[in-house]
């Protein structure tokens, strides 16, 4: 279980300690990466800038993808995953403040597995990220790994 | 018998005397017939020119008569003609005269022409003249033409600043919009999710009231958030475009009522409902119209023994109105027209959790639909609520 990575992509650091801790209260203990923008997210999926030494393969079990980010926005880091053969299917899941109609047509558009709304009352946080934990780390069957070709 | 001389001397005839002188007088008889012969002969040559003579007279007088005849034909003619030129003459006369008459009255209908035309004259001239004032007019017209041309262009132009200027407000509410409901739910969401984990990680620390404070921060945060997310619905119900399609009031009432059932399974509430109550609507809007009044009978009969929410149609001048009806704490109708407006409450927070903005924004999505809202109720014993859809448009 510790091996699926959770990738975090949250600008607000405030937003990343209270999601941290909604893992750690429903006791969802899998390594969580932390990208704090659109550029980070996808030097980390894509192992460039200062995560040059990562495979890409070893892809995250679920990305958590927060729309509005600086530099590159999250709909972009989403098409970005898609366009690429490595990232194609990688679960993404839009965590984020809007629950705007164009917000959710633009990430389904984008190719978002699923979209959740951050609730305000963190109890009801806790929930929903015990759910969405739960379905796409235990419940959820992942694609099979990409075999690399080895160089 | 013979006579004496021709009888012989025996007293037989003497036939040779008798031949001789018979033989005699036969000549003198043809000697005399000569003469007379000659005679007859003479008479008739002097009758013959006797004839002649008379002949040419006779020619001579039928000439005359002839001549006279011709004379009396050509006399005849003569008089027929004359009398055929008196008759002439009288026919030209008729003719004169009617000609005459027919110049007169020519002349006549000449005066009566040149009287026309004097008039048609005038007339022209007086349609000259109309004809100038038209003009100045058609000019005075055009001028004004002009100016009003002038004028809608600039209003135009005016109205596409406007339109600018209110598509330039509608981005900036957009953005506005946007804002909000990012930008300012995650402040909430730190101030709640911190309260909560000093509450949860530090309770050791923290006195009752200290704990009771963090209580009123979070409910106040949370408080916000529902603020928040109601002025964000009015928004939207404002913004949102209208497509009306069919829509079954009835279905839609009994998802609302599971979902409120689901966040509130201890409650018991009886939905009376037909099976179907079709109107034409924003299925959207109508939804969070449907909402907000079911959100608020089942929200006003929390206190209510056997509490009952009431879906129903009734007939007005053959219109369908529809009405939401609750049995719970109702209102007083002294306060009827302050329901609808934005932020007023009926109650107190702690009486009934609420943000003031749920019939306003109902309110919102009836008057989009070109419909009407209004309320009954009474203080303990309920409250209705009527609306109306505009059917078709």
């Amino acid at each position: 279980m510790t091996s699926k990575i959770i990738l975090l992509v949250e600008d607000n650091p405030n937003d990343e300690a209270l999601t941290i801790r909604a893992f750690k209260k429903n006791g969802i203990a899998n390594e969580i990466v932390v990208a704090r923008d659109g550029v980070e997210a996808l030097d980390y999926l894509f192992a460039m800038g200062r995560f040059t030494d990562r495979i890409v393969a070893e892809a995250p079990a679920l990305t958590l993808l927060d729309l509005n980010l600086p530099k590159i926005g999250g709909l972009e880091v989403l098409k970005r995953i898609r366009a690429d053969e490595r990232t194609k299917c990688l679960p993404v899941v839009i965590l984020t403040s809007s629950d705007e109609e164009t917000d959710l047509m633009k990430g389904y558009d984008s190719g978002a597995n699923s979209y959740v709304r951050k609730p305000i009352e963190f109890l009801q946080f806790v929930a929903a990220i015990q759910q969405v934990g739960l379905y796409w780390l235990v419940l959820n069957e992942p694609v099979p790994p990409i075999r690399v070709p080895t160089r | 018998m013979l006579p004496d001389g021709l009888i012989t001397a025996d007293g037989g005839p003497n036939y040779a005397s008798a031949i001789l002188n018979i033989l005699e007088d036969a000549a003198d008889e043809h000697v005399r017939l000569k003469e007379s012969q000659r005679a007859v002969l003479n008479i008739l040559d002097d009758f013959t020119d006797e004839r002649r003579r008379l002949d040419a007279t006779q020619r001579a007088v039928l000439n005359i008569l002839e001549d006279s005849n011709e004379e009396k034909l050509r006399a005849a003619g003569t008089q027929r003609a004359v009398l055929n030129i008196l008759d002439d003459f009288a026919d030209e006369r008729t003719r004169r005269d009617a000609t005459q008459k027919a110049v007169l009255n020519i002349l006549e209908d000449s005066h009566a022409e040149q009287l026309r035309l004097a008039d048609a004259q005038r007339a022209v001239l007086n349609i000259l003249d109309d004809f100038e004032i038209e003009k100045s007019n058609v000019e005075r017209i055009n001028i004004e033409l002009r100016n009003e041309v002038a004028e809608r262009v600039r209003a135009e132009e005016s109205l596409q600043r406007a339109n600018a200027a209110a598509d330039e407000a509608n981005q900036e509410l957009e953005a506005f919009s946007y804002s909000v409901a990012h930008d300012l739910r995650a402040p909430l969401r730190s101030i709640d999710g911190f309260s909560l984990a000093l509450l949860e990680d530090y309770a050791d620390s923290l006195d009752d009231t200290a704990k009771t404070y963090f209580g009123h921060v979070r409910e106040a945060a949370q408080h916000m958030a529902r603020l928040i997310d109601d002025l964000l619905s009015l928004s939207r119900v404002t913004r949102a475009e209208l497509n009306r399609s069919r829509i079954d009031l009835a279905a839609v009432a009994r998802d609302v009522i599971a979902q409120l059932q689901r966040d509130e399974p201890d409650r018991a509430v009886d939905l009376i409902a037909p099976t179907s109550l079709l109107a034409h609507g924003d299925v959207k809007l109508v939804k969070v119209a449907l909402t907000n009044l079911l959100g608020n009978a089942w929200k006003f009969t929390g206190k209510t023994a056997d509490a009952r929410i009431e879906l129903g149609e009734i007939l007005e001048s053959g219109h369908p109105v529809y009405f939401i009806r609750d049995n719970g704490a109702g209102f007083d109708m002294a306060y009827a027209d302050k329901l609808f407006e934005v932020f007023q409450r009926l109650h107190t927070v702690t009486e009934f959790e609420g943000t003031g903005v749920g019939l306003a924004t109902v309110q919102r999505v009836i008057r989009r639909h070109g419909g009407r809202i209004w309320a009954e109720g009474a203080v303990g014993r309920g409250a209705t609520f009527y609306f109306t859809i505009k059917e078709g448009a």
